[in-house]
């Protein structure tokens, strides 16, 4: 009986077991049997995990077509030296952590990266340092992938000779979090990506945009901070966003936005902060957006909300100290406000419901001069232009006649 | 002799010039986005001397086809050359490929040389189809 019981219990472990018994570890170090990481790869099969312990390894083009786990203990730094890439990864279900990548090179014609990924499934890249990038991480034709907790950093002089921190193109269903990225192109830059979610990452001091969105339907964004880029965050040509809870600072210069919208359909702002902007949200020939509950704080423009705009709707949001809060260049107004809160309201609620008596113009006729007249901002702030502003909203002739708030509110409005 | 002198001020007063494009600081009139890859662009100058600066052909074509210019008021049109980063060259001679591989800002993957030798090869490399100017333009009615 005992025999046979060693037999069965023979068998399980032949047969049942087998698949992650034969799975190997291969150790890489500068003093090991193995010294590079390119000899570690070409010796793995299917299922090894690659352990890379400290040290520098110089190397480059580190071409994966096995599904393998590489993974580095005390961040070991994969040192390209500014003569190609790094690794670019072909197959499916490989996992890269813990390594340190610097120094890839700059091309024009080819967009080099420290990890490139091409048409794979379910990576997974995490805990990476990337210093001194070109691209840094590059993904193409790939679905199902998660990027997590990268710290990518670059040193670019001029836009033209830098490219950009996380760039996904023709992607699905990718997870980018708690990513932070700086000084690149754009930090991150979609194209052709559906179904993503972007989550809790840092984008700041970017040259140009610290979010780059292009023909991208469908995506989430939420909780990110985006904070001293070159011109803000763009999205464009794009249906059903959704952006909530994401922080927009400090993107200051002639043309800056917080958030800048052109051709977007069908999408939702909420709760989002914009905070000293030269323009909070710029909007071109956008439809169907919903603005809500956003704070817009000290920007110059609030919102600058082009006459080719229509049926957008912007409720319960605070506009606090902005310089203007709303302008347009045109004199009609397709969108639709209500239950704002603006602090340049001067009206009053006799009947203390909260909500003012008499309807909110946020136009002010100086801010459609400065839209036809720029150098006109010399006179900000001056009597003058106090004086047509009141003469103007005691009998409104010029300013759009339909763009009015019917329920302004009087007190900030509180979000929970 | 005055009048060939006199004729040729006239002359050299209307020839328009071309702006160069300043990548990182200019905006494309189109798509509003900053201009950053010197592999492409493109620029209108209009017969009262204005600079349209575009970050792809596609966007320039676009902005032609949405009648945001009249065609009468263009003086010419101009593209960046892919072989040679940042330079400008008629865009009427131009030789346009259109290949997958060859991604340019905008996604329509338009690239523009100089000459169609340069295309082919190019076209050797990359796959793709090539167009001509009036060709391109058809396709973007």
């Amino acid at each position: 009986m005992i025999f046979k019981l060693h037999y069965i219990v023979f068998t399980f472990i032949i047969f049942i077991i087998p698949g992650p018994v034969l799975c190997k570890d291969i150790i890489v170090c500068p003093d090991c049997e193995i010294r590079s990481v390119k000899e570690a790869i070409s010796q793995s099969a299917n299922g090894d995990r690659i352990i890379i312990k400290k040290g520098i390894y110089t190397e480059n083009n580190l071409s994966i077509d096995k599904e393998i786990e590489i993974t580095g203990e005390d961040f070991p730094v994969i040192d390209l030296e500014f003569k190609y890439q790094g690794f670019i990864i072909k197959s499916n279900n490989v996992k890269i952590s813990g390594l340190e990548i610097r120094n890839i090179s700059v091309n024009y014609m080819t967009d080099l990266s420290a990890i490139k990924v091409e048409n794979s499934e379910n990576c997974v890249i995490e805990n990476n340092v990337i210093t001194d990038t070109f691209f840094a991480l590059y993904l193409a034709n790939s679905d199902g992938c998660l990027i997590k907790n990268n710290k990518i950093s670059c040193r670019a002089m001029s836009e033209s000779s830098s490219g950009n921190g996380i760039h996904l193109w023709k992607c699905n269903n990718i997870t980018i979090e708690y990513n932070e990225t700086t000084g690149h192109r754009d930090g991150i830059y979609f194209e052709f990506v559906k179904k993503t979610t972007i989550t809790a990452n840092y984008s700041h001091n970017n040259l140009r945009y610290g979010l780059h969105f292009m023909f991208s339907d469908s995506n989430v964004y939420r909780e990110n901070t985006f904070r001293e880029n070159g011109a803000g965050v763009a999205v464009m040509y794009t249906r059903n966003i959704e952006m909530t809870d994401n922080k927009f600072e400090d993107n200051w210069g002639p043309a800056s936005y917080g958030l800048l919208l052109k051709d977007i359909s069908r999408s939702l702002i909420k709760r989002n902060l914009f905070y000293k902007n030269t323009t909070g949200i710029y909007m071109e020939g956008c439809e169907q957006i919903q603005v809500e509950e956003n704070e817009f704080k000290s920007n110059g423009w609030a919102t600058r909300i082009l006459g080719n705009c229509m049926n957008n709707k912007f409720t319960g949001n605070n506009f606090v100290s902005n310089t203007f809060d709303v302008s347009s260049n045109s004199s009609r107004s397709e969108n639709i406000y209500s239950g704002n809160y603006w602090d340049k309201y001067d009206g009053y609620d006799l009947d203390r419901n909260g909500t003012g008596d008499v309807s909110y113009r946020p136009v002010s006729l100086y801010s459609m001069i400065v839209d036809k007249v720029p150098e006109s901002i010399i006179l900000l702030r001056s009597f003058i232009v106090e004086l047509i502003d009141a003469t103007e909203k005691a009998m409104p002739v010029l300013i759009p006649e339909t763009l009015i708030d019917d329920n302004p509110k009087m007190k900030m409005i509180e979000y929970d | 002799m005055n009048i060939i002198i006199l004729s040729l001020i006239v002359l050299l007063a209307c020839s328009k010039e071309i702006t160069p494009i300043e990548y990182g600081k200019d905006q494309c009139e189109h798509c509003r986005m900053t201009l950053t890859d010197k592999k492409y662009g493109a620029e209108i100058i209009t017969k009262k001397d204005k600079a349209i600066k575009f970050d792809a052909a596609e966007c320039m074509l676009n902005y032609i086809k949405e009648k945001k210019i009249e065609e009468n008021d263009v003086d010419k049109y101009y593209v960046i050359n892919l072989t040679e980063p940042g330079v400008l060259i008629d865009a009427m001679n131009a030789a346009y490929l259109i290949s997958p591989e060859l991604r340019s800002p905008m996604g329509e993957n338009i690239s523009s040389f100089a000459d169609k030798n340069t295309a082919e090869k190019y076209l050797n490399d990359h796959g793709g189809v090539i167009f001509s100017w009036d060709e391109l333009k058809n396709k973007f009615k």
